[in-house]
């Protein structure tokens, strides 16, 4: 499997504090992988190197092969990985249809005097777009909320929206920063409904998560981090069973809920 | 792309969806709002001659006058409208009396054809005073007394009505459009109905209509993306040395008027460009004191006489606006067409209005509105925030250039006293007064605040004046009012603030975003960190 994003040896250090260090993994094409760890571990900082929101202090990531160190985040976006945050950062004033709209941003062309008269290729892109936007909405079974503002959404359908935007700029990979937080059972298992039939659809997903079930269930590899170090990768039944992963992610006291999960 | 997935519905007790925000609910406020407004209008021109005719010697005449004295082509006219009129007015009263007893309004389709066909004859009479412009339309028609205000202030508060009348299902479907549409045909018909009242034509309502400008621009910067700009007089005073270097006395340039306003929203643009592109990396507050900086730095170097382009103290003599022949005039100089100087502002505002709302409703205006509400989401969802926070940027400055240029004709001499720091300020109180962030809302603010200055401020002092000597308190004439402009700036701010946070005419996603609190982190500081 070729693959898509390559992590290699990344550090990220906070004034004197490491908060990623030497960090190589990969993501294969269309494959489901998992980042967890303890919390402080480093994983969303991992995630803002990715997407450009953090300038790396050392280290290499590549995606389809190609340098993306340095790079601002909307020409990341551009490139197709796209994300969602994991305290939920929707526009919260904007309805749900603009807020898919916005994500489709760096898909469109029109420039600034197509708007300002509102040229025929302008009109038509506008309309297309809305189309678009909504036609998203109705796959993740959240068109009835189109014209609602974002903050009005139930907290779970403010989650799928953020899918439903990072979905508009049309990416290649897809990165979730514990999309299953705060869901209840259902809504999990509908998360995870909607992660695998993105998958099938071609897309690949890279997720931080720390619910275990979640975890276990859908990926196809789990990179483990602790104090901004990899300290495991592999598949979800080896992981589990590592004795590094016990001890430093759940402590040595919680290896027996682990087996039964 | 991904497969359907199965459709779920709301989990059990989920929030109802907020009522959508596209503007298309119906409203039948702006309806009834522009009825009473034209009916305002036609009572006080059926009255206010018969009221000013002891004032003025017997010169004032009433529609009505002219109805009874049978003479003229105008008088057929007159009756038409007078009909037409009267079952305009009969056929409202009887809505509101049928709808008090909850009964459906009669005739509605035949007296809106009625009303169509008078406000039709309205027009035709208005076209007709304006092509003959002389005394068998109306009997006498004087250009010096009362008459021609009140006749004007009759055909447009008929026409309002009518015109209303007939297309109410039309306005309650589309209140923005019709509100706009009113809004200019009663500013175009300004000049007009005050005819009489020269000074406040002559100077108060272009100053309100370049401050209309002005403020839209603003707008975009504050309003649309959420960058604090102190320093927007700055490229007030760019557009207007513009205008008085390449169609002035100083270089011996006369380019002409109409490219000259061009030029100067795009060297106000360019201007904005160079600031900006530094700056805009800074976040809300210090983008804050580097404008002012800016704002205070231009003004000076004109003061100082840089590279003697600027004619320091004295400032600049720029050419009035010409067209062709058509030799507009400038403020004070004999002939100086004011009307015209105003009509040609109204179009332009509607020029400025329509683009505004266009790019608001665009791509780019998305993006504006992403990155006020979420700086990081915006990158991270794919938008460049540093250009699209510059066209902000240079597209306010832009319309300010545009308005200076204008100002620069208008005013005859360009100082730097007219783009002082309080033009900033008094810009970005309209902005706020109006509704930050809605069109009509820094439209509205922009006709209040040049209300304030141009009327109520000069005025105050004779008031006073006049409060003083019928309550015996001789002092208060003593009380110089102009000393305490900022303070009764300060209080309409504070008013506001506590009344109407989001302005008089709130834009509807900023009312919400105001009462409730956004977040506030620039990419920078992520980036930074």
């Amino acid at each position: 499997m070729a693959a898509i994003l390559e992590v290699d040896r990344i550090t990220k250090v906070f004034g004197g504090l490491h908060a990623v260090q030497d960090v190589s993994f990969e993501v294969g094409e269309t494959e489901i992988v998992s980042m967890i760890g303890p919390n402080g571990a480093g994983k969303t900082t991992a995630f803002n190197c990715i997407t450009g929101l953090y300038p790396l202090t050392s280290g290499d990531i590549r995606f389809r092969g190609q340098s993306i160190k340095g790079k601002p985040p909307h020409k990341i976006t551009r490139l197709g990985i796209t994300r969602t945050f994991q305290n939920i950062r929707l526009f919260s004033f904007m309805t749900a249809v603009d807020n898919v709209m916005v994500g489709e941003h760096c898909r469109m062309h029109a420039k600034v005097w197509d708007a300002v008269i509102r040229t025929p290729s302008e009109r038509r892109e506008e309309r297309e777009v809305e189309k678009r936007a909504l036609d998203i909405l109705r796959r993740l079974g959240i068109e009835r909320y189109a014209d609602a503002y974002a903050r009005n959404l139930p907290y779970g359908l403010q989650r799928r929206l953020e899918i439903a935007r990072a979905l508009a700029s049309r990416p290649t990979l897809l990165l979730l920063d514990e999309p299953a937080a705060g869901l209840n059972q259902r809504e999990k298992r509908e998360l995870m409904e909607v992660i695998a039939t993105l998958r099938k659809g071609g897309l690949t997903i890279f997720l931080i998560e720390h619910d275990m079930r979640v975890v276990m269930e859908i990926s196809d590899r789990i990179v483990v981090l602790d104090h901004g170090e990899k300290i495991a990768e592999g598949a979800p039944q080896d992981v589990r069973k590592n004795p590094r992963v016990i001890e430093a992610y759940l402590g040595s006291g919680a290896s027996e809920e682990m087996r039964s999960a | 792309m991904p497969e359907p997935v199965p459709s779920v519905d709301a989990p059990p007790g989920a929030e109802a969806p907020a009522a959508p925000a596209n503007g298309k609910e119906e409203s039948p406020g702006v309806f009834w709002m522009i009825v009473a407004v034209g009916l305002g209008l036609v009572i006080i021109g059926w009255f206010l001659p018969w009221y000013v005719e002891e004032i003025s010697n017997g010169v004032g005449y009433s529609p009505m006058d002219a109805v009874l004295s049978f003479t003229g082509i105008g008088t057929v006219m007159i009756y038409v409208v007078a009909v037409a009129m009267i079952v305009l007015i009969a056929g409202l009263v009887d809505d509101i009396l049928r709808r008090r007893k909850h009964l459906e309004p009669r005739f509605t389709r035949q007296r809106a054809m009625l009303a169509l066909a008078g406000a039709l004859a309205t027009v035709a009479v208005a076209v007709l005073i304006g092509l003959l412009n002389e005394e068998p339309l109306f009997g006498t028609l004087d250009q010096y007394s009362f008459t021609d205000n009140a006749v004007w202030m009759t055909l447009t508060g008929f026409s309002l009505c009518a015109f209303g009348y007939a297309f109410k299902p039309w306005i309650v479907r589309h209140p923005g459009i019709a509100f706009t549409a009113v809004a200019f045909a009663v500013g175009a018909a300004f000049p007009l109905i005050f005819n009489q009242a020269g000074d406040f034509v002559g100077w108060g309502a272009r100053f309100a209509a370049i401050y209309i400008l002005l403020a839209l621009g603003l707008n975009v910067v504050v309003g649309f993306a959420g960058l604090l700009d102190l320093g927007y007089a700055a490229f007030f005073a760019i557009g207007a040395y513009t205008t008085a270097s390449l169609a002035g006395q100083r270089y011996g340039l006369h380019l002409p008027f109409w490219i000259i306003i061009f030029l100067g929203a795009g060297i106000a643009s360019l201007f904005g460009a160079v600031l900006g592109a530094p700056t805009l990396r800074l976040r809300g507050d210090y983008l804050a004191i580097v404008t002012l900086g800016f704002g205070e730095i231009i003004p000076d170097l004109a003061t100082n006489n840089v590279f003697g382009a600027t004619g320091g103290p004295n400032g600049l003599a720029a050419d009035p606006a010409k067209f062709g022949s058509f030799n507009l005039g400038q403020l004070g100089a004999v002939p100086a067409n004011t009307k015209f100087y105003f009509w040609l502002l109204i179009i332009l505002v509607a020029l400025v209005v329509v683009a505004l709302r266009n790019v608001e409703r665009s791509r780019l205006g998305r993006a504006w509105v992403a990155i006020r509400e979420d700086e990081v989401a915006a990158a991270a969802t794919g938008i460049n925030t540093v250009s699209t926070k510059l066209l902000a940027f240079s597209i306010g400055a832009s319309v300010s250039g545009f308005a200076g240029a204008f100002f620069g004709a208008m005013l005859g001499t360009v100082t730097p006293d007219n783009f002082q720091f309080a033009v900033s300020v008094t810009v970005l109180s309209t902005v706020v007064l109006g509704g930050i962030g809605s069109i009509a809302g820094v439209t509205v603010g922009a006709v209040v605040i040049a209300f304030v200055i141009n009327w109520i401020i000069p005025n105050a002092q004779q008031w006073m004046g006049t409060l003083g000597t019928t309550t015996g308190v001789t002092q208060l004439g003593n009380f110089n009012v102009s000393q305490y402009v900022y303070i009764l700036y300060g209080l309409i701010l504070i008013g506001i603030m506590l009344l109407r946070p989001a302005g008089l005419l709130p834009s509807r996603a900023r009312k919400v975003e105001l009462t409730t609190g956004g977040t506030e982190e620039a990419l920078s500081e992520v980036e930074a960190s």
